[in-house]
């Protein structure tokens, strides 16, 4: 399976997920944003081009299931994609725990800014209160899951390769 | 650790996908039908798996429900059961209300009883974290619905008909800061513009004169005219009339219908799409479903 039909499987999983299991189970009216767990994952397993365009359809994705103008998303998820795969290349050491916190704080970043732009727009009210809320929890919910969905998107946007390959010169 | 990509180039690549998206978005806004359909597409190419989830996981809803949910359960539970007292306290004057309602009604010519609707019931909030006060309920386009049809419950408006797929549709609630509704206060007769505050509330913001008589307490219905939502749909009353404006009325208007306990509500058919569903007029609450 080439990589471009991996990563459409995963979004269309995602969809479906988002838009069925995922949207039964929530914590104060708060439910998990897998489409954007996605984008970030992609970003920083596959690089920041790969990861920008895969983020780009899954927020086109995500604007036709929760009814947005379409478009909003698709502008938001790209730079956080992107953003996770450069400050990726910048961090010296990643731990379960940095990366779980790296992962709240993109999907509590890019929640925070789909409503941003969504009020910047006029199709949100401004209930900033409301929306701070939202993004954190969403990025709380979001963070407990991403384990095995790191996995999924590791084979998808890797293809099963290792991430590092290290090189070592030859000889004693 | 994802291993550098010198050949890659995000920043063009971004630049392109951010004008790409708000390219799109500028065509949406303004109201392109193409991508309409598309989203509707997506979200009904969903709708089995979503019914077939919906099913599937009352169970585990419930259970889920139980756990973080018990709290706003107890609250709730003790609403209803100060709700319940205060019902009884009030059924005694319940005959001279309905006396009241009545006359009330007949002077000003409201015939709120007599609209055409469909009956749907709310399944939730819609998929996702975008945005606050909408809920979705479980009929569309397959039942003969459409955009911006007002929404009502047995008290009055309760918001209007926002996205409508073949088998689901959101309503935007009167609450929500992006409704707007013109309103007529039924004693001073004085029309405005009504926006939803966020807070359980509309604010009246243009069209009432700064001299004008409104008092506390009194009723508020949907003006129609150029509106799509039919006249004389009750909307609640007044607990602010704003008499101390110098220059422009902010009257505030308390919603007439409790939105935190609705399980049925009733879509009022447009006029001109009553005839061809054959629906009875002239009968109380028409329920078609």
């Amino acid at each position: 399976m080439t990589p471009r039909l991996r990563v459409l499987l995963v979004l269309v999983t995602a969809v479906a997920l988002e838009g069925t299991l995922l949207d039964e189970l929530r914590i104060g009216g708060v439910s998990v944003e897998l489409l954007l767990l996605v984008s970030v994952l992609t970003g920083y397993h596959g690089g920041p081009e790969r990861g920008a365009i895969t983020a780009f359809f899954a927020g086109l994705l995500h604007d036709s299931i929760v009814g947005a103008p379409l478009g909003l998303h698709a502008l938001v998820y790209p730079p956080m994609a992107v953003a996770v795969s450069s400050l990726e290349l910048r961090m010296l050491r990643s731990t379960p725990v940095t990366d779980g916190l790296a992962v709240l704080a993109a999907v509590a970043a890019g929640q925070g800014l789909a409503s941003a732009v969504g009020m910047l727009f006029g199709v949100l009210g401004s209930s900033t209160d409301e929306f701070v809320r939202q993004a954190i929890l969403a990025g709380i919910l979001t963070a407990v899951v991403s384990a095995p969905v790191n996995r999924v998107v590791r084979w998808a946007a890797t293809g099963g390769l290792p991430d590092t390959i290290e090189l070592r010169r030859g000889g004693s | 650790m994802a291993a550098p990509r010198p050949a890659e180039r995000p920043r063009p690549t971004l630049l392109l996908l951010a004008a790409a998206a708000l390219t799109l978005l500028t065509l949406h806004i303004r109201g392109a039908a193409p991508l309409d359909a598309f989203q509707q597409g997506v979200r009904d190419i969903l709708e089995p798996l979503r019914t077939v989830t919906d099913t599937a996981t009352d169970p585990i809803q419930t259970a889920w429900n139980g756990i973080f949910g018990y709290e706003e359960l107890l609250a709730q539970n003790e609403r209803l059961a100060e709700e319940l007292a205060r019902l009884r306290g009030r059924s005694v004057t319940d005959d001279a209300d309905r006396e009241l309602l009545e006359r009330l009604l007949d002077e000003v010519g409201l015939d709120y009883s007599q609209l055409d609707t469909v009956v749907v019931r709310i399944l939730g909030t819609p998929p996702g974290n975008f945005g606050t006060h909408r809920i979705e309920v479980d009929a569309g386009s397959d039942d003969g619905l459409t955009e911006g049809l007002a929404v009502v419950s047995g008290a009055g408006l309760v918001g209007r008909l926002e996205q409508v797929d073949r088998a689901r549709s959101t309503v935007i609630l009167a609450t929500h800061p992006e409704f707007l509704v013109g309103v007529r206060l039924v004693e001073s007769q004085d029309e405005g513009l009504a926006r939803g505050t966020g807070r359980g509330t509309l604010r009246i913001e243009a069209g009432i004169r700064p001299g004008a008589d409104i008092a506390w307490n009194e009723a508020v219905v949907t003006s129609g005219g150029r509106s799509i939502l039919p006249a004389d749909i009750p909307v609640g009353r007044v607990i602010d009339p704003d008499e101390n404006a110098e220059y422009e009325r902010n009257v505030v208007i308390d919603l007439a219908a409790d939105l935190e306990s609705l399980s049925f509500l009733n879509v009022v058919l447009a006029p001109s799409e009553a005839d061809p569903l054959d629906v009875d007029t002239g009968l109380s609450w028409s329920r078609r479903r």
